[in-house]
């Protein structure tokens, strides 16, 4: 009862209209970078540090959180809209976000992704509020065996991305995972496949390779196409009807209890829960063969995901001070710099603004409803600028984005390499999602297990000593094969009904 | 004929504006100093880049960014940190260290992993100490030796013997073979005696991603520095069996260091400063050094050092210089003795 007190407190000052004004700046603020591919939550918050000096903590950090889970919010509209991820964890967005636009239903897809993203980061803010310290417990118990676990898991999503060939999808990923192991490797501390230039030391950056992937490739394709504007015609209501809404409540859930539960632990990136939920949505769905056609449910699960991933991600920060994510990492900064070490303590010692800051979380996620549902408006008609201007537009934003998450004109140059291999990849259709999958996963997998053996002596049974572990595997063991089999229906069903080869992702 | 002087009047107006601003700056270089820019007083005369080679957030980061609002402050110029991660420090270090003009607008922050112990940890590595031109050290803060917070140690001592009696069942994690970590449990386990190789690293991203997995016991110690465990520590989740310091952390002074404990010869810390490109003029370091040297003065900057728990602890350039001499030679010696050094 205490907890509701101090929350009920909480919102009165969050309610001042300063604390107001700056929850509704960072919202705004997070939606914009959140939509510009590659200016990142991270860069965001990092370049806005120095406003620490002028601002009180509260207003700081309510504003640098907004910035956090809108930019969450804002990667879906050019995902949905353009097929280009403003962020990592959009990437699964576009698979059924793009088909739907082009269909002419962009606008409720979008509707959808705002209001999965508003129950899912509200679902994450209560979970925030009534159990941090326990949940914050029982991440901890995950350790290098589960993760590992964990990521094998996630492999098999694979299956469910690789269109009409697994071959083609397991080579994708095998390329991913290479791509990944570039730079310093984990256990040895040595540069690996540097051949001594210390680009490729520093290893690849993700959001450079999506950004060429996606952006470049899309504005390639785009001229190819002799395109006058993105997308043709309209992108119907932006309210979504009913039925939308009715199809996309499960998905919503399942999506923000996976991003959640994922959320909690460390390290795992929102990408990981989004590719997960996606998968899952498609697995426990009776119509399969829609996905990847434009199946609202593949919106809503995603982005529902996402959401609760960035909420949840403050519960390890703020019960043990472990940032989840490098936005986070940086957010801890901004705490630190006013002093406020995360912990029991800063619940103790600092309750006004711990629980100031969680109910202006709750207040900022119905401003960036609030917000999004008439900004979706304009983002359609973004879609309408003639692709003469857009595309050059997009191309210079594409290398400013690359170029600011580490500063380095490498990374624009590797943007640049995998817009033209992205568009050779499909022209000749071959699924870039494991490629993405796979960077990210791949050196989870190999930490994790590096760590594991390191722990057991070298002994791989600890994967099957540990019940945690083992079930997790015996799960995806399970999954690989439904999954298999799934796909063997889907295809069957296609071939069926329109006498063509199945082209799923 | 009103409407054609307008444009005339702006004209003559800009054309003026242009003469002033044009001109300012000519009092500032004939000031009363008398100096010219060659010898110094002119830098700096414009925006600094401050590479940090780590991403935001962590201790290297938080320093340079309390640093360059002072110097900002103090010569009306903006610092402005950069983030420049990757490759353990090596691709910020070669574009500061190498790329870049040596006059004095691109600065990077150091620190003992990107130095010391890389140049100790690898035969060959990606920089070498002499690309460094060392200003000034700022801040060290001492390795706190760290397990779960219900272990059966009641402090290092007893810590130790349980070492010496199972050295196969000790894991610690450590970013890599030469990080921070690795230096430090090596040079403990030498001062008591116990094989290095024998005991288990494994290794993590950081202190982010080690301090769970000892709270979880996942692992049985983790060696970071003070503000890298302050929060979990302070949460209850980990204990602190020793800080290793000539005296005991201010954040934590309940805790023992480890030569109370009986446990002497042990000297790693972790610590950051400024480097500049070799062959930068010696006035710009030496307008740093001696601006670093007032700022560890300064209330407000030793007040932000407090909020993210390290220690002032400024050494000058030459100082500096024959510190980062003797350190590595020193754990040259433990890298190779150990393994480490590859």
């Amino acid at each position: 009862m205490e907890t509701f007190e101090l929350l009920l407190s909480g919102f009165m000052q969050a309610m001042t209209p300063q604390n107001l004004l700056m929850a509704g700046i960072g919202a705004l603020v997070g939606t914009f970078v959140g939509v510009l591919p590659g200016l990142g939550p991270t860069s965001a918050i990092a370049i806005l540090l120095p406003l620490t000096t002028v601002l009180e903590p509260t207003q700081a950090i309510i504003m640098m959180a907004g910035i956090y889970y809108g930019a969450m919010y804002g990667g879906s509209t050019t995902a949905i809209l353009l097929n280009i991820p403003g962020e990592v964890s959009s990437v699964p967005t576009c698979l059924d976000g793009y088909p739907l636009a082009k269909k002419g239903r962009g606008g409720p897809a979008l509707g959808v992704a705002a209001i999965a993203s508003f129950a899912a980061g509200t679902l994450g803010v209560i979970g925030l509020v009534f159990f941090a310290p326990f949940l914050a417990d029982q991440a901890l118990k995950f350790g290098p065996p589960e993760y590992f676990a964990l990521m094998l898991l996630a492999l098999t999503v694979m299956i469910n991305l690789a269109g009409n060939s697994i071959v083609k999808a397991l080579i994708m990923g095998v390329f991913g995972y290479l791509l990944s192991m570039v730079g310093i490797g984990p256990s040895s501390g040595m540069p690996r496949f540097a051949y001594g230039s210390n680009d490729f030391t520093g290893g690849f950056e993700m959001i450079s390779i999506i950004i060429g992937l996606f952006a470049v490739t899309e504005v390639l394709k785009g001229i190819e196409e002799k395109r006058t504007a993105v997308s043709f015609g309209n992108i119907g209501s932006i309210y979504p009807s009913m039925a939308d809404l009715r199809k996309s409540v499960k998905p919503m859930f399942q999506g923000g209890l996976v991003g959640f539960l994922l959320g909690l632990l460390p390290g795992c990136s929102a990408a990981v829960s989004t590719f997960l939920a996606y998968d899952l949505q498609k697995k426990t769905s009776k119509h399969p063969d829609q996905f990847g056609k434009g199946a609202m449910e593949g919106v809503a699960a995603p982005e529902a995901a996402n959401n609760a991933t960035s909420s949840a991600g403050f519960i390890p920060l703020f019960a043990l001070g472990i940032p989840a994510s490098p936005p986070l990492a940086v957010l801890l900064a901004g705490l630190m710099i006013y002093g406020l070490a995360p912990g029991p303590v800063l619940f103790e010692q600092n309750p006004k603004f711990v629980w100031t800051v969680i109910a202006s979380m709750f207040i900022g996620n119905l401003m960036l409803l609030v917000l999004n549902l008439p900004l979706v408006g304009i983002w359609a008609r973004l879609t309408r600028v003639p692709y003469g201007i857009l595309a050059p537009v997009i191309l210079m934003l594409s290398t400013i984005g690359a170029y600011t998450v580490r500063n380095s004109l490498f990374d624009v140059s590797v943007a640049l390499v995998f817009g033209v291999l992205g568009y050779l990849l499909h022209k000749y259709r071959w699924p870039v999602a494991p490629l993405i999958l796979c960077f990210i996963l791949g050196p989870m997998l190999e930490q994790s297990f590096i760590q594991s053996m390191a722990m057991s002596a070298g002994n791989p049974l600890i994967f099957f000593k540990r019940p945690l572990s083992l079930s997790i595997i015996v799960l995806s063991v399970a999954l690989l094969f439904l999954s298999l089999n799934l796909m063997r229906r889907t295809k069957q069903r296609v071939r069926q009904e329109t006498g063509q080869q199945a082209e799923i992702a | 004929m009103k409407r054609n002087r307008l444009p005339l009047m702006l004209m003559i107006v800009l054309t003026g504006v242009m003469l002033v601003t044009g001109c300012s700056p000519l009092p500032s270089a004939s000031d009363p100093a008398g100096q010219t820019a060659e010898s110094g007083s002119g830098y700096p005369a414009k925006q600094i880049e401050y590479v940090v080679p780590f991403a935001p957030g962590g201790g290297t980061d938080l320093v340079a960014r309390a640093v360059a609002e002072y110097l900002s402050e103090e010569w009306g110029q903006p610092v402005v940190v950069v983030n420049k991660p990757g490759g353990g420090g090596a691709v910020a270090a070669q574009y500061v260290l190498k790329q870049s003009a040596r006059d004095g607008y691109t600065v990077m922050a150091n620190n003992v992993s990107s130095t010391t112990m890389m140049a100790a940890g690898m035969a060959d590595p990606p920089v070498k100490l002499s690309d460094h031109l060392f200003v000034s050290r700022i801040v060290e803060d001492p390795i706190a030796f760290t397990v779960k917070a219900d272990a059966p140690w009641k402090d290092f001592k007893e810590f130790s013997d349980w070492v010496k009696k199972h050295p196969e069942q000790l894991t610690w994690t450590s970013v890599g073979p030469a990080g921070t970590s690795a230096f430090g449990v090596a040079e403990w386990l030498k001062a008591i005696g116990v094989d290095f190789s024998k005991t288990r690293m494994i290794t993590t991203k950081g202190a982010s991603d080690s301090m769970p997995k000892v709270a979880g016991g996942h692992a049985v110690l983790a060696v970071h520095s003070v503000a890298e465990v302050y929060s979990m520590a302070k949460a209850g989740k980990v204990k602190i069996l020793a800080v290793q310091a000539e005296k005991r952390s201010p954040y934590f002074p309940d805790v023992p260091t480890a030569e109370e404990q009986g446990i002497k010869g042990m000297s790693v810390k972790w610590w950051t400063g400024v480097s500049m490109p070799a062959g930068t003029p010696a006035h710009v370091v030496k307008k740093w050094d001696e601006t670093i040297a007032k700022m560890v003065k300064d209330p407000a900057f030793l007040k932000k050092l407090n909020n993210i728990h390290v220690q002032s602890s400024y050494l000058n350039s030459a100082d500096f210089t024959r510190f980062v001499k003797e350190e590595t030679r020193s754990y040259t010696r433990l890298a190779t003795e150990t393994g480490i050094r590859k």
